[in-house]
């Protein structure tokens, strides 16, 4: 939330007339919060259209040609891309849970998109990905919906405070 | 979604259950990956073997011995196909007699892995010998191709025409039913499905019920005390259940008895004033319960 002057006490006492720009603030904060809970829809959205061309292998784009093969090199082992995997979802878990405590406001879902279509990417480089789909579809719609669940209760408290704030200015 | 109950559980079950369900795939597909590693070894194993103990049979021209050997496998339940290829890649021996003296396409799977390059390699890993395809029956088969490789004896032998640079004179193909390895994944698959469950069910239910016990039921009995409170009903002691709840119950209690006696102190200020007493004020909403 941005920092503005405190409405209750002297400013509260003050004419209506004086309140406008304050009101005008405080409706800006609420778009602001609107927007920011609707952040954790749009990377869920994203991934899951990531998702559905992950399903179909990736058919619609072209296969890698030897050339290219020979400059990335060979593919990681499968089990490492696993084992990576599992580390990334229970630590993605825990600090999501620990910003939870903490009551932030910052989004990290962008970070985490990335982080799985890289997964995608390796499993699909190691040809693996038709085996290996669903665990990181399930990691991405677990980890982005608690990254939703989070901001939008965040959101939701202070959008709840700020409309307590404009009441009392339109008192 | 203002509930303490739903800010408590819905985080840890979303976490709890998208990371037993990750942990759980990834624990399938890497025993799917080790059950099928076995079993292609297993079928390399075989495959070795029946090289092995046609091995005399080859030596002495015998082919009517081979041909019984092929035929004897094949028959075995399990086995889908049984086959050796000359290094032409005709069929010379079957257990399918339809498929004797056919040429197989060198660009077909189990071919292709040594025929891919102008110069056929000679030495596969047993990974690289393995496919995995359905038949024409419909059947899930996992096949291997094992060169039989020339030897000193094969180019020496008075019956025999090899030529001692021959390196690969010949592939036994056999492909044995998936189904029973696809049998027991499906099965392994279900179990762990329940074990998940299971996890699931326990951690999302104690959660749920440690936070009824201890947290919900104390602030439930906090609020009707409160309410009681408000209306001048503080005959009730303080609810008790955690600590935190025990204390706050007891300054409640404190607070409405100073302001019972305040009350009395100031009824009877103004009995002595001549002022007809006048009653409490009637309080305020209760608190939402």
């Amino acid at each position: 939330m941005s920092e503005r002057p405190d409405p209750s006490g002297e400013q509260l006492n003050s004419s209506r007339f004086d309140r406008g720009p304050l009101r005008e603030e405080v409706r800006r904060e609420i778009r602001r919060l609107h927007q920011l809970s609707n952040r954790g829809l749009w990377g869920l959205a994203i991934f899951i259209l990531l998702s559905l061309g992950a399903q179909r292998n990736f058919n619609f784009l072209p296969s890698f040609s030897e050339g290219a093969r020979a400059v990335l090199g060979a593919a990681p082992p499968v089990k490492l891309i696993s084992i990576a995997l599992v580390v990334y979802s229970f630590s993605a878990l825990v600090l999501i849970l620990s910003r939870m405590m903490e009551g932030t406001e910052t989004y990290r879902g962008w970070s985490h998109l990335g982080y799985l279509s890289g997964f995608y990417f390796f499993y699909y480089y190691a040809e693996a990905l038709p085996d290996n789909f669903w665990a990181v579809f399930a990691a991405g719609i677990t980890i982005l919906s608690l990254e939703y669940y989070a901001i939008w209760n965040y959101c939701s408290e202070a959008i709840r405070t700020e409309k307590e704030l404009l009441g009392k200015l339109d008192e | 979604m203002r509930s303490i109950a739903a800010k408590a559980v819905v985080p840890v079950a979303v976490a709890v259950t998208g990371f037993v369900v990750v942990a759980s795939i990834l624990l399938y597909s890497f025993i799917k990956g080790d059950m099928l590693n076995s079993a292609i070894q297993r079928e390399v194993n075989l495959a070795g073997i029946i090289v092995k103990s046609t091995r005399y049979a080859m030596l002495h021209d015998d082919r009517e011995s081979l041909r019984n050997i092929i035929s004897n496998i094949g028959e075995q339940s399990g086995v889908e196909h049984a086959r050796i290829f000359n290094h032409s890649g005709m069929v010379v021996y079957s257990a399918d007699l339809g498929e004797v003296n056919q040429l197989v396409d060198k660009k077909n799977a189990g071919c292709i892995s040594c025929h891919e390059k102008e110069e056929p390699a000679t030495n596969l890993g047993p990974m690289e010998q393995a496919r995995r395809f359905t038949n024409e029956k419909g059947h899930h088969v996992v096949a291997i191709t094992a060169p039989i490789y020339n030897e000193p004896g094969c180019s020496t032998a008075e019956c025999h025409f090899h030529s001692a640079n021959l390196k690969v004179l010949g592939t036994l193909d056999i492909g044995l039913s998936a189904e029973p390895l696809r049998a027991t994944l499906a099965t392994l698959g279900w179990r762990m499905a329940v074990f998940c469950i299971m996890v699931l069910i326990l951690t999302v239910g104690g959660v749920c019920a440690l936070l009824r016990r201890n947290i919900l039921l104390p602030i439930i009995n906090l609020v009707a005390y409160a309410n009681a409170a408000t209306r001048g009903n503080t005959d009730e002691p303080p609810p008790g259940g955690i600590d935190e709840i025990e204390m706050l119950g007891k300054s409640l209690q404190s607070m409405a008895l100073r302001l019972e006696q305040k009350d009395r102190e100031l009824e009877s200020l103004r009995g002595r004033g001549g002022e007809p007493a006048s009653t409490r004020p009637s309080p305020p909403d209760t608190f939402a319960g």
